[in-house]
């Protein structure tokens, strides 16, 4: 089923940064060695909802048409994140690239369907997939240094 | 989807707010009803001419104090409000959902606009000032002040129960005024809620009251001549004959907005993908139960290939719209207020039917509602072609979620249709061109405009508008107007010996 207003696709993606946030924490616990890079990212995650949230709830526009103005698949977004105890760290770290993938193209699908209706909401996803890209060539470069 | 959590609970009994209290009404005892489920959520009083006399003579009390209030310390209060009323936006958005039927989304929307509003007053301090000039003659100064004028009156439509009172209550008290709020007795408890959350801002005793209830208390409004005047949203037969009639002959200044039948113009020129959006929400959105609402779609041209597919992509897009409890956050329209509201937008579908019109998506059969809920009130939207402007579906208000087509040859013909109709609230174009943008904005007759915005609402800083049968009055709600219609203005002229 097809998410087409703006109140579920906002929880929908709440959801998808906090199973990321968890994500990340949970890998920071786990390879210690790149606990750094790992924490920033969720922290990171945190403050992408609190941006479109604002976004949403502050901008009227936005509420005011919101509920036409998104058609999300959300099967081609979501993302197994559940990591085996005997799972490698070149494994992980390959898990993170997939789910970034997911999310920047969630971001961008989200961003393009709703441009003709809302505002700062499009403007605000279009931000955090631009953002979220950068992380991509952080976890290639920790994909070569400890694969 | 689950459900959202309904904040009204335990069938509570309405009271008035008065002089700062929550008072009982003696009057009768009516049904508050959720309308997606049919249900009984709260009681709400038809308080009595005497109740809406003692709000009346409590803000009267409260007027002197209030108005020695500097603006800054006033202005204050309303910083209070707002920080009260965004810890609370779920709930009363919420609240809305459950007692009136929209969707989450539109409640917050609602709710949105109604702080902006309080946010605008906030700037009072600012908007009020007057103005002056030196030297007007040698030694002689002149210059203007605002002031309020006592006890306002605001009477409130059940389709926007937090936003519409907020177009004139925070300029009302922000200019020093006290108020008496009538809200709708169908959706009384967010303006219960909003009250609430005045009280515990601050704000001094009978400054803001509010009254539940029907005619009585409109008239007791109405009658009393400590009310200097009076603010009104609701239908425009109401606003001719008793609102604006009875405020010219009791010499209240009003401000009277009333009902509306709109266009919607699509130009073959326009970006359609981005037009079906827009018309789906401006058309249905809100059940169809706002002024601002698209009535008539009409596509301007005479390219049968155009219509047709334009039509199709319009047909798919409202054939795969959810209905729903608002609560819901997958619902896209929700029911209607009531069942009596249901009947009336049947027997205007009937009556298109009658006339002429040729039913292309019937509603009427095709109601699925998602979820397990009576469809007492639920109505899905109902697309009516062959169209023609003297139709009763064209020149009256149907208030719900229905869509007229008609074509016109031209631009100049489209724009024609719209002023020759009886109403002029929100008229909108869909168009790539800038001159044909252009020229309709500037032809027609209409308060509210949109150019590729099918819901043509303005924000708090700029006036509610309204022309011909959608307004009577001369001021609008919202920002500077708001200020002005609520204050006079007292010219001093000045020399010293």
């Amino acid at each position: 089923m097809k998410l087409q207003t703006a109140a579920e696709v906002i929880s929908f993606a709440k959801k998808l940064e906090d199973e990321s946030a968890k994500f990340y924490e949970n890998l920071s616990q786990k390879y210690v060695k790149d606990e750094d890079t790992f924490r920033s990212f969720a922290k990171e995650n945190g403050k992408y909802v609190i941006q479109f949230q604002r976004a949403y709830y502050s901008v009227i526009s936005d509420a005011i048409e919101g509920c036409f103005a998104f058609a999300i698949n959300p099967d081609e977004y979501s993302f197994e994140i559940e990591l085996a105890g005997n799972t490698s760290y070149y494994d992980a770290l390959n898990t993170a690239l997939e789910m970034e993938e997911r999310m920047i193209k969630f971001y961008s699908d989200a961003a393009e369907q709703s441009m003709p209706l809302m505002a700062d909401v499009p403007r605000v996803f279009a931000l955090i997939a631009k953002k979220r890209q950068s992380r991509k060539p952080k976890l290639r470069s920790l994909l070569v240094m400890r694969g | 989807m689950p459900l959202l959590d309904e904040p009204i609970k335990g069938l509570p009994l309405v009271k008035n707010f008065i002089n700062g209290e929550w008072v009982e009404s003696k009057g009768e005892i009516k049904d508050v009803v959720n309308p997606a489920k049919d249900e009984v959520i709260a009681k709400v009083p038809i308080s009595t001419k005497d109740e809406m006399t003692a709000a009346i003579e409590a803000a009267k009390e409260a007027f002197p104090d209030w108005r020695r209030t500097p603006p800054v310390a006033r202005a204050r209060s309303l910083f209070r409000l707002k920080e009260l009323l965004e810890k609370n936006f779920e709930e009363l958005s919420r609240i809305q959902t459950q007692e009136h039927g929209k969707t989450i989304d539109e409640s917050r929307g609602e709710t949105r606009r109604g702080i902006e509003n309080v946010e605008v007053a906030c700037g009072i301090p600012t908007l009020m000032m007057g103005y002056n000039l030196e030297d007007i003659a040698m030694g002689i100064d002149e210059f203007v002040i605002r002031q309020p004028l006592g006890v306002f009156g605001i009477i409130a439509p059940f389709n926007f129960p937090f936003m519409i009172p907020l177009w004139s209550a925070p300029y009302a008290v922000a200019t020093g005024n006290c108020i008496v709020i009538k809200p709708s007795p169908e959706v009384p408890i967010t303006q219960v809620r909003l009250a609430e959350l005045v009280d515990e801002a601050g704000f001094p005793p009978g400054v803001w009251n509010v009254v539940h209830g029907e005619k009585a208390v409109v008239n007791g409004m109405l009658e009393h001549q400590d009310v200097v005047g009076i603010t009104f949203v609701g239908r425009t037969q109401t606003a001719k004959d008793v609102i604006y009639k009875r405020c010219g002959e009791t010499g209240k200044r009003v401000i009277c907005q009333g009902s509306a039948s709109n266009f919607m113009v699509v130009m073959p020129d326009c970006n359609v993908r981005a037009t079906i959006p827009a018309l789906m929400t401006s058309f249905f959105g809100n059940t169809g139960q706002r002024c601002l609402s698209g009535q008539t779609l009409i596509i301007v041209g005479e390219d049968n290939k155009f219509y047709n597919d334009f039509m199709d992509a319009v047909v798919d897009a409202t054939s795969k719209i959810v209905i729903g409890n608002g609560l819901d956050e997958s619902v896209q329209v929700g029911p209607l207020r009531d069942k009596g509201k249901k009947e009336m937008v049947l027997k205007y579908i009937e009556s298109g039917i009658q006339e002429g019109a040729k039913i292309r998506l019937d509603g009427r059969v095709n109601t699925k509602v998602r979820g397990d809920y009576p469809g007492t009130c639920f109505l899905a939207p109902t697309i009516l072609e062959n169209v023609m402007p003297d139709m009763k579906i064209v020149r009256e208000e149907i208030f719900g979620p229905t869509m007229g087509v008609m074509r016109a040859k031209s631009l100049d013909e489209a724009i024609e249709i719209c002023n020759n109709n009886p109403f002029g609230n929100a008229q909108a174009i869909f168009t790539s061109s800038g001159k044909n943008a252009k020229e309709f904005q500037y032809r027609v007759v209409s308060g509210n405009v949109g150019i590729n915005i099918g819901i043509a609402a303005p924000m708090a800083f700029f006036p509610f508008s309204g022309m011909k049968d959608s307004f009577l009055g001369i001021l609008h709600t919202q920002g500077q107007e708001a200020v002005r219609f609520f204050t006079e203005s007292k010219v001093v002229i000045q020399r010293w010996f």
